[in-house]
């Protein structure tokens, strides 16, 4: 039959199930919110979604390896003072940006060479670095919010434009999973953390493959920061820390990243991101207040899990029958 | 075999589905709640003709924070009181102006009928205000306002004349010699204002008062170290005072804590429990009331009422006050622990038998 290897192609692609819950979660607010399917309500859903899925396609990387970055949230806040610092003191602005996109590279190298080379855990050290980074914004703007630069071209393709932060999100995405399924350096990063000791041995510069993926993942957080900021028409220093940090490193989570390393893909953690998008802005859109608006988001949180977890099941069992 | 693993697995999944659904019905009954209480609130009010159930959203930078307790109490008490919905509450927890700008933006797709910001950034709400507006969606500032935006008025304090008003405050007890600031958020747009107000009111009234200002931080266990720490480094220092309310709560525990009372001036903003324990016991000269709950109520008020008349009744621009709360008039506050301020007390407040007086009134010219 020619079906059945086809349905079993389809079985096998890990991301089946997060996009499975993902449909069913635009489907229950469809239903429940007259104003969700709406070009402007998928605007506002592609705003929550851009910066998560940008430093989760780093975080992806890293944990995969098996390290995780606490300060990408930081780097995130950091990196538009850091371009604003460049600009005042009369840098072109194009110039300025990549400056602090550089800036933000640097910081993952130092993270890198501290993890790698004097052997502190990344979660130490990342830690260490987050604080370092939030004093650093606060003194850099003196605690206060500064507006975007007017009337440049060089922003309007950085978060200016409308959809440019959504779209350089996709552009990213892509090219880092491209990155990761398609290179020798992905394949290297996999075997990082799926066995440490055998990839050491078998010769794959363990440490530089760590390296490289704390500057990828803090040049992401730098440049989703100055994204962000962009649209939304000010960089303030409140803007990114640990829950833009956690909530990119929970949708790699949700969409099949083993916290521990070893396997995930970027794909699962972009589809991991646009379902807490749609949650997020969802009970929004639906008059739900602060206070009971953890306990939703929490409660659609893990019955979205159960959901995935549960249909991870079934495929593995529909698939290994029509195999057998 | 197969079939019976293929039921086994139909079973698992009914089991795990069930769990989801339990999920499902659990935030099914939360919504419930809400529509039983929206059912309550008719759509009609007293004078007023039937409506439709109007929903405006107060979008907030710290939406869990207790401060804003009597705020909610108020929005709540207006729509009751006007018959619409109980608005949303929402926005930020920790002040990130990104996410408030989200919420704002959801609010104006999800075509609410009017929405009451605090405006924390200069830049970040002007084109939500100008894209509200021209949907026809009203836009009130309320707690916090910002220069070169569009919302129809401002509902709150007016940070630089309560600072100002302080300062004139301070300058009757000290003189000369340092005074310490503590300030949470240099530059923010809630406080700065208020310390600026201070210094130049200083510099009329008592120029030989230097104003050395502390920057204490959003924490509240951190606000107390700081203050103590710059206490402890300028022993000299004529004046404790404060411009936030945790750095105020700060300085009467440290005027307790060092037995300083009646030793140096003193005083701040807002009624956190310590702030006004510490008035009651003369740790503090004053606190400044501004008033949370008519920020929410008023509001609410303004939206209505704008609506209603087709854009007829105007809101005016509120100063929700500047009511310093001294040794006089504490009372109520420290007992009543009232909804007005916070409390739960519903009850009929007992009026005091002479009500101290006020600054006395200026005109403006």
């Amino acid at each position: 039959m020619p079906s059945k290897p086809a349905l079993l192609g389809v079985m096998q692609v890990k991301e089946l199930s997060i996009l499975l819950v993902t449909i069913a979660a635009g489907i229950y607010f469809t239903v429940t919110s007259g104003a969700f399917n709406s070009l402007d309500n998928y605007q506002t859903i592609a705003q929550y979604v851009a910066p998560w899925s940008i430093i989760a396609a780093g975080q992806v990387m890293l944990l995969i390896c098996g390290e995780i970055d606490l300060s990408a949230g930081f780097v995130f806040t950091l990196a538009p003072f850091t371009m604003m610092q460049f600009f005042v003191n009369g840098w072109p602005l194009w110039l300025a940006l990549l400056g602090a996109v550089a800036v933000s590279t640097l910081v993952g190298v130092a993270n890198g060479l501290i993890r790698t080379v004097l052997g502190i855990p990344s979660f130490i050290t990342t830690l260490g670095m987050a604080f370092l980074l939030q004093g650093l914004v606060l003194i850099i703007s003196n605690a206060r919010p500064v507006g975007t630069p007017k009337d440049s071209g060089v922003l309007e393709v950085f978060g200016g434009a409308r959809w440019t932060e959504f779209l350089w999100a996709l552009g990213v995405v892509v090219v880092m999973q491209v990155v990761l399924s398609a290179t020798r350096f992905g394949i290297h990063t996999q075997a990082t953390g799926g066995n440490p000791v055998g990839a050491a041995e078998s010769g794959i510069p363990v440490n530089r493959v760590k390296v490289v993926n704390f500057a990828i993942t803090s040049t992401l957080a730098g440049l989703a920061g100055i994204l962000q900021g962009t649209r939304v028409g000010s960089y303030d220093p409140t803007n990114g820390g640990f829950t833009t940090m956690f909530f990119a490193v929970a949708a790699a989570v949700i969409g099949g990243t083993a916290l521990l390393g070893g396997s995930g893909t970027v794909v699962g953690a972009f589809l991991g991101a646009l379902l807490l998008g749609i949650v997020f802005d969802g009970f929004n859109l639906t008059g739900v207040s602060a206070n009971a608006f953890n306990v939703v988001l929490g409660a659609a949180i893990l019955g979205a899990m159960v959901l995935n977890v549960t249909l991870i099941v079934v495929r593995k069992r529909v698939g290994s029958r029509e195999r057998t | 075999m197969t079939a019976e693993t293929g039921s086994t697995s139909r079973r698992t999944a009914l089991k795990y589905l069930g769990m989801g659904g339990g999920t499902v019905a659990a935030s099914a009954l939360l919504a419930a709640c809400t529509g039983v209480q929206e059912a309550q609130n008719g759509g009609k009010s007293g004078p007023f003709p039937s409506t439709p159930q109007w929903r405006f959203v107060f979008v907030n930078h710290v939406t869990t924070n207790s401060f804003f307790v009597p705020t909610r109490s108020g929005l709540a008490d207006a729509a009751a009181l006007l018959g619409v919905p109980e608005p949303q509450w929402t926005g930020s927890e920790n002040g990130n102006v990104a996410q408030m700008a989200s919420a704002m933006e959801t609010a104006i797709t999800g075509k609410a009928d009017g929405i009451a910001v605090a405006l924390t950034d200069d830049n970040a709400f002007v084109d939500l205000t100008k894209r509200a507006l021209g949907a026809g969606i009203p836009v009130i500032a309320y707690n916090a306002s910002a220069a070169g935006n569009y919302p129809l008025a401002y509902v709150g304090q007016d940070l630089y004349l309560s600072g100002f008003r302080m300062g004139q405050r301070i300058a009757q007890k000290v003189t000369s010699g340092d005074i310490l600031v503590g300030i949470s958020q240099p530059g923010g747009n809630n406080v700065q204002p208020r310390l600026d107000g201070i210094t130049d009111a200083l510099k009329q009234a008592a120029p030989g008062v230097r104003v050395q200002s502390v920057n204490t931080g959003a924490e509240q266990a951190g606000e107390l170290n700081a203050m103590t720490a710059a206490y402890t480094g300028n022993t000299a220092a004529k004046g404790i005072y404060a411009v936030d309310a945790g750095s105020t709560a700060a300085c009467a525990k440290l005027i307790a804590d060092r037995k300083l009372s009646g030793k140096l001036g003193s005083g701040g903003f807002d009624l956190l429990d310590d702030t006004v324990t510490g008035v009651k016991d003369g740790a503090l000269d004053f606190t400044i009331d501004q008033s949370p709950y008519l920020q929410g109520f008023l509001s609410v008020l303004y939206l209505y009422l704008f609506r209603l008349s087709g854009t007829l009744v105007a809101p005016p621009v509120t100063d929700t006050g500047l009511t310093f709360v001294t040794k006089e008039n504490v009372g109520p506050y420290a007992t009543a622990r009232s909804r007005f301020e916070g409390g739960d007390n519903k009850d009929v407040l007992a009026m005091p038998g002479s009500i101290p007086l006020p600054p006395p009134s200026v005109l403006s010219r």
